[in-house]
């Protein structure tokens, strides 16, 4: 006697319904938030997730090296920029965020990279604007929940 | 507000600020902290007064 072979039942097993993709929608818009917040106020990323000496070493490195950056007469660039490097430098210089106007207001007697000391100021200045984005970045991952 | 550091104090300033911000981003333990800062400032002057050094003979 053969045996008939028939198909295994296929059963349809519902699956909660979450709201997964909505939580990570606004997880994520919060991390940018946060990435934005300390790119505009040094240590504001951190701050802001409870990582407060992160936040105080972030705002006084960044703010340290836009006061003497100034204070030595670095060169802040500016948007109307004559080539390629004028450009990069003003990237550079708006990564300390707010901090880029408390350098104008400081350097009120224009830059002077004719000595060493301007020179300087003006690698300070675009050091504490790369380090102010990475911290942002830096920031804005660990609000992604990533290991930081 | 004007500041004149000589070579030597903006190295040691540069590397002071630096080591600290990569020291409190890239560790999470106080002692790490401490050691990393430390190794980072001594790497940054051997270095940066190596390269002086090297750089010597071509300004005479």
């Amino acid at each position: 006697m053969a045996e008939e072979i028939t198909a295994p039942e296929t059963t349809q097993v519902e699956l909660p319904q979450t709201e997964a993709p909505e939580t990570n929608g606004k997880s994520e818009i919060i991390a940018l938030a946060i990435g934005v917040a300390g790119w505009i106020l040094p240590g504001l990323g951190h701050a802001l997730q409870k990582m407060w000496g992160r936040a105080l070493a972030c705002f006084l490195t960044v703010g340290a090296l836009v006061v003497f950056g100034a204070g030595m007469r670095g060169n802040i660039f500016t948007s109307n920029g004559n080539d390629a490097f004028d450009s990069l430098g003003y990237i550079a210089d708006l990564g300390t965020g707010s901090f880029y106007f408390i350098a104008k207001n400081i350097e009120t007697g224009g830059a002077d990279v004719s000595h060493a000391g301007g020179d300087y100021g003006t690698r300070f200045l675009a050091t504490a604007g790369v380090l102010n984005l990475l911290a942002a970045l830096h920031a804005y991952e660990a609000a992604r929940g990533r290991k930081a | 507000m004007n500041f004149h550091l000589t070579h030597f104090q903006s190295l040691v300033l540069f590397a002071v600020t630096i080591s600290i911000a990569f020291g409190f981003l890239g560790r999470r333990r106080p002692i790490d902290r401490i050691k990393y800062i430390l190794w980072s400032l001594f790497l940054f002057l051997v270095i940066g007064v190596g390269i002086g050094w090297a750089m010597y003979p071509f300004s005479h």
